[in-house]
């Protein structure tokens, strides 16, 4: 398996600031779904960013779908990120277009033709269960919804990797047991998937690689394991798998 | 299955691609100002105003220049003869003078004539009575051919100067060179006036899109985390820059219109009082479509200078 996200001793300091990342070598494969756990400030979401381009790393190399992220100019930083899926915990919606209009942006911007913009977007809302809300504004879906609609919008496009940072850090147990599942069904159609989340809770029982982060290092790592019996313990989980 | 649909699906050609997008955004930028009617109205009121003052302006000096030509049009050469030439010589030079190519009529005018018409125009008639001789030339009034310019009009005075009866010509065109300095001045002080106010409609265009810019950072940070290049975020922006500078430019036609239609009465009144068959003119086709086009450029050019300034400082958090 090539990976599809290789980082080799980055480091980030925030400019002025203290290191938020310090030495993190890992990979994620294609197809493959992990994983990034951590406290606040463990630096999670500056992994995440560096990987969407959202910021530089200050030291090591950061390499994805083949790219090596620092020789990229200006104007390559936004056809690389059309070619990643994106999903966040506050969802980033547009709240003055429709949740069409939403999932449909990314196939506007890469200039597909309409025909192929609606069946996309449909294909995409159906998907995650919204497809009899493709004409509601985000303002009246729950924040479950809103999520799903940050996820239609992430997939559309059809991209080989989604980043997803605390996806289910507004949302109730259920709803972010849902999404989980969402995740796991686009990655088992071959898309990667990169998750940042602190909700340990959800994440032990899925047999998926596991990157815990502390003080911006990486201080453990649990394996993807096939079998859910097998699964290891791993630090910050309590006996009742919380 | 990914990999598969996305060889059967592929973006557009680039043609058709940005054929669809600036048509998407032409009535997406035209909409959302339908959105906001009453700020859109006095932002291109405020545009209006500013393109309307040296459209205006344009139009006094166009129309002060087609009064002049008329006057110039009227212009005399006076030509003063010497007392030696007799009354037959003199009416028989003004027909001669009067076959000369760039002339268009003569007017002899006899030395008893010029004493007549002085007596009776001037109020100076009991003092002539005193003057033992009549101390006035015979005069030939040359009327030049319509459309001959100055320097013509110059070089026919010259020839006319070196006749053996004439004693001395004089071409009376101080006044119009004036008036024509006047113009100069006041068409140097529409450019002035233009050139600043266009400047203004730039910063207006500005100001309004960089409140727009403002209003949707969130959206445009947004756009930015999805992959949107800035061309993609720039266009509607610039799209309504457009379209401030096109409704603008329109309020500006209508204000010159019936700033026009206002004064056209009374100052074919004051023509009338004058013997004169003058009309206002408005801006002409050409000129109107200058001023379309002027609005949006202006226009253009104060969304994009703001947009470029302040789309960099937006960044994806």
């Amino acid at each position: 398996m090539t990976d599809i996200i290789h980082f080799n001793q980055v480091g980030y300091r925030y400019p002025g600031g203290k290191d938020v990342l310090s030495d993190v070598t890992f990979s994620l494969g294609r197809g493959e779904m992990a994983f990034v756990t951590g406290s606040s400030g463990a630096g999670k979401t500056t992994l995440l960013r560096l990987v969407g381009l959202l910021c530089k790393p200050t030291r090591g190399q950061v390499m994805v779908d083949d790219v090596n992220l620092a020789s990229l100019k200006n104007g390559d930083i936004a056809p690389f990120r059309q070619r990643i899926g994106m999903v966040f915990q506050n969802f980033n919606l547009l709240y003055d277009r429709t949740v069409f209009d939403n999932v449909a942006l990314p196939l506007v911007i890469r200039g597909f033709a309409y025909s192929d913009v609606q069946r996309r977007v449909r294909a995409a809302l159906d998907a995650v269960g919204l497809l009899n809300r493709e004409k509601s504004s985000p303002l009246t879906l729950s924040g479950g919804e809103q999520q799903r609609v940050g996820i239609a919008r992430a997939i559309v496009s059809k991209p080989a990797l989604i980043l997803a940072d605390e996806p289910t850090g507004n949302l109730d147990p259920e709803m972010s047991k849902e999404v989980m599942k969402l995740f796991e069904r686009f990655n088992q159609v071959g898309v990667s998937v990169l998750i940042a989340t602190h909700a340990l809770h959800l994440i032990v029982h899925m047999p998926h690689r596991i990157i815990h982060l502390d003080g911006g290092k990486i201080t453990a790592r649990r394996p993807r394991t096939p079998v859910l019996s097998d699964l290891p313990p791993f630090p910050g989980e309590d006996s009742r798998g919380r | 299955m990914a990999a598969e649909e996305s060889l059967q699906v592929q973006p557009l050609p680039l043609m058709q691609r940005l054929t669809q997008e600036h048509t998407r955004v032409f009535f997406f930028s035209l909409g959302k100002l339908g959105r906001n009617p009453v700020g859109t109205l006095l932002t291109a009121l405020v545009i209006g105003v500013a393109l309307a003052l040296p459209a205006g302006m344009h139009v006094l000096t166009q129309n002060l220049s087609k009064i002049s030509y008329s006057w110039q049009d009227s212009l005399q050469l006076s030509l003063f003869l010497k007392d030696s030439v007799s009354t037959e010589r003199g009416a028989a030079l003004a027909r001669e003078i009067r076959g000369r190519p760039g002339v268009q009529a003569t007017r002899y005018i006899s030395r008893e004539q010029s004493l007549a018409e002085f007596r009776s125009q001037s109020g100076f008639g009991d003092a002539l009575d005193v003057l033992q001789d009549n101390p006035l030339p015979a005069v030939i009034a040359v009327t030049p051919e319509r459309g001959r310019n100055k320097l013509q009009v110059e070089v026919l005075l010259g020839e006319l100067t070196r006749l053996p009866e004439v004693d001395l010509a004089k071409l009376d065109q101080k006044w119009l060179e004036r008036l024509y300095a006047i113009l100069g001045i006041i068409d140097r002080a529409v450019f002035i006036v233009g050139l600043l106010l266009g400047i203004a409609v730039v910063v207006t265009v500005g100001n309004t899109i960089r409140l727009d810019i403002e209003a949707r950072r969130e959206e445009i940070s947004v756009m930015k985390l999805i992959g949107a290049p800035d061309s993609f975020i720039r266009r509607p922006f610039l799209y309504t820059g457009f379209w401030y500078g096109l409704a603008g430019s329109v309020f500006a036609l209508v204000l010159v219109l019936a700033g026009t239609l206002a004064l056209s009465g009374p100052s074919e009144t004051l023509a009338s009082l004058y013997d004169s068959s003058f009309t206002l003119s408005g801006l002409s086709f050409g000129s109107s479509l200058l001023l379309l086009l002027t609005g949006i450029v202006l226009g253009w050019i104060g969304a994009w200078i703001t947009v470029w300034r302040h789309l960099a400082d937006i960044q994806p958090q």
